[in-house]
């Protein structure tokens, strides 16, 4: 095929261009070749197609040449470049060797006006829809306050949206925890981990002043802050830094202000609810908790009260919450002895009740290989100190009765004191005499020694171990129970069934309460030896 | 320190594949155009855009976005995006890219269509 002659190439060339002119997506292709045929007719080394709109700088939309000319132009006048400006742009050339071909420029400034006109509808079209995706926002923002409950997932959808939503170069979120504000989620960089209420910087910010270098969000210049504010007072603050734009970053505006306002408001609402939504789920794996440390400590006491020959028995505990720290047991150890405990754990609740549950699965299988003594009990103290956390502790009273002995002869009680009350013993004539401490609580120390003590039972005699619960029960006047009172109690009745004893003591401790709450766990073991065996 | 979006690229199947991490802004989308206009120089004729590590773009991101789908167009090639957070796909689907840009769930889904 013989090449086109140099007129029949310039015509394909200019029914080419005339076919791109009715082609818009090629809009761009059609001004560059219009614009490289301009640029060869005035011999020039490089061109540009200048488009203007709002204010009167200068775009650069279409560049042959190189280096390319300028992406903007500041003023109408062109400096050291041929420009040939009208109302809606420019041609720029550099050093051009011929003058401007008049039909050549008429089309080029047609073209470049129709291509203008083409761009503000797109651009017109992109900020209609642009609007469309804020309110889609807000609208989605508004739908989280039913849909997301849980708080990272919520705070980070808050601040996705936020920044993305003004076109902020970076963001941070913060949430009030201690009195200040903490930072929950960055975006585009750094910013400062708290942020106190009465920052004189913030303070300056949120009046919408101009501060200069900040720390807030170190390296960002333009500032838009928001606090967030429910009904129940400030829950947080949204920062947006750096409004960006083609040419770079920019200070907001005041429509910017009234949608991060909106924004914030929507935000504060659901933060609200999400944090309703965890202390509800919180309140609830706490019921649970207490249910289960309930549950535990209830399949602890005993179910039967051991027969030991010659001997009544008999115990009873009553937590002030619903998971309380008092313990006892009732375990027979063979050949008619019987093992009584009363302990008193300190603190309450799960850790209370795990405590509880370690003392009494040691003390079972310590008593499968060890009698009642020191031993004993200093290994139970070491192993609860190394099993227990810090600071927790248990006063504990471990007594051994023993049955079958004859009428005539007494009963020797050894018992270990470790730190709890003293015990009580009422003879049949109402002498008192009280079981003293004989070392520390379990769990304090691990290398405690402990002491056994021994007291001989005869017949009539009544053993009461008690927990400071039934003590230390407050009148409404403030004043104690006390072991008198108690002594009071036990000397009376000191004859009457166990059950009959527990009732009493447990009625008056709640008279002398006058209706004041239970303060404490209230725990009593009894242990009288018969008259008649 | 501000971040910026990291892009790396890959070829599959007779495509290029653009993968980001990160903020889709101006300097995000500066870079986005800067990988895809070095694809099209080599000659790709059809790019996806992976946004798998992408949760947040905003409108100069996308008007960047739309200079490259007008340059795809230009060119008679093909843009496509995967892997789009349902904010993200909304904001697309709002703003008029997924009319002249193939939207798929992954990769490989995206891939079976553009490749056949």
């Amino acid at each position: 095929m013989t090449p086109p002659s140099g007129i029949e190439a310039e015509t394909a060339e200019w029914l080419e261009l005339a076919r791109l002119a009715g082609d818009a997506p090629r809009d761009s292709e059609y001004l560059k070749r219009l614009l490289d045929a301009y640029r060869q007719a005035r011999e020039a080394e490089a061109a540009a197609l200048y488009f203007r709109f709002e204010d009167t700088s200068l775009q650069r939309h279409v560049a042959i040449g190189e280096p390319p000319l300028p992406a903007r132009l500041e003023q109408t006048e062109g400096g050291d470049l041929d420009l040939l400006s009208w109302s809606g742009g420019a041609v720029a050339c550099r050093a051009p060797q011929r003058d401007a071909p008049a039909p050549l420029t008429t089309l080029l400034a047609t073209a470049l006006e129709v291509s203008r006109q083409r761009q503000q509808l797109k651009r017109q079209g992109f900020e209609a829809k642009l609007r469309g995706v804020q309110l889609e926002a807000l609208y989605d923002v508004g739908l989280a306050i039913t849909s997301m409950l849980d708080m990272e997932e919520l705070s980070e959808a808050i601040l996705l949206r936020a920044v993305s939503l003004l076109d902020a170069r970076r963001g941070a979120l913060y949430l009030l925890e201690d009195e200040r504000f903490a930072l929950q989620r960055t975006i585009g960089g750094d910013a400062a981990e708290t942020i106190q209420l009465d920052d004189p910087v913030l303070a300056a910010l949120l009046r919408g002043e101009a501060v200069g270098e900040q720390a807030l969000v170190p390296g960002a210049v333009h500032l838009l802050l928001e606090p967030i504010e429910s009904e129940a007072g400030r829950r947080g603050l949204l920062i947006v830094a750096d409004k960006e734009s083609r040419t770079g970053v920019g200070p907001f505006g005041r429509s910017d202000q009234r949608t991060l306002e909106l924004f914030a408001n929507q935000a504060a609402i659901a933060l609200e609810n999400a944090r309703l939504h965890r202390e509800a789920l919180e309140k609830e794996r706490l019921e649970r908790e207490m249910e289960l440390a309930s549950e535990i400590q209830r399949r602890l006491l005993p179910t039967t009260i051991p027969v030991v020959p010659g001997f009544e028995l008999y115990g009873w505990s009553r937590p002030a919450q619903q998971v309380g720290g008092d313990y006892y047991d009732l375990i027979v150890l063979g050949d008619g002895r019987c093992g009584l405990v009363v302990g008193d754990v300190s603190g309450k609740g799960m850790p209370a009740a795990l405590m509880v549950s370690t003392v009494h699965s040691a003390l079972r299988l310590l008593l499968d290989r060890l009698t009642v003594g020191p031993e004993l009990i200093e290994r139970l103290n070491r192993h609860i100190s190394e099993t227990s956390a810090p600071n927790k502790f248990i006063t504990f009273f471990l007594a051994e009765v023993v049955g079958g002995v004859s009428a005539g002869d007494r009963s020797e009680m050894r018992f270990l004191n470790a730190g709890h009350n003293p015990a009580l013993l009422v003879s049949p004539s109402g002498e008192m005499r009280r079981l003293e401490t004989c070392g520390l609580p379990l769990g304090l120390l691990p290398d405690s020694t402990y002491d056994a003590g021994s007291v001989g039972i005869g017949p009539g005699d009544l053993l009461c171990v008690y927990s400071d619960g039934i003590t230390e029960a407050v009148s409404p006047d403030d004043e104690q129970f006390g072991m008198s009172r108690l002594c009071e109690v036990l000397v009376s009745c000191r004859e009457e069934p166990l059950e009959t004893i527990v009732a009493t003591i447990d009625r008056t401790t709640a008279e002398f309460a006058g209706g004041m709450p239970q303060a404490d766990d209230q725990t009593l073991v009894l242990v009288r030896r018969r008259v008649d065996d | 320190m501000t971040e910026t979006l990291k892009v790396t690229r890959d070829r599959r199947d007779g495509l290029a594949v653009i993968y980001t991490e990160g903020y889709i802004n101006n300097q995000g989308g500066e870079e986005i155009a800067r990988v895809a206009y070095e694809l099209i120089d080599e000659g790709e004729k059809v790019l996806l855009l992976n946004l798998r590590g992408t949760k947040i773009v905003n409108s100069i991101g996308i008007s960047i976005l739309i200079e490259i789908i007008e340059k795809m167009i230009e060119i008679d090639g093909k843009l496509a995006f995967c892997c789009l957070t349902p904010t993200i796909e909304k904001t697309f689907h709002i703003m008029g890219l997924a009319q002249y840009a193939g939207v798929y769930e992954d990769e490989e889904q995206a891939v079976a269509e553009l490749a056949g």
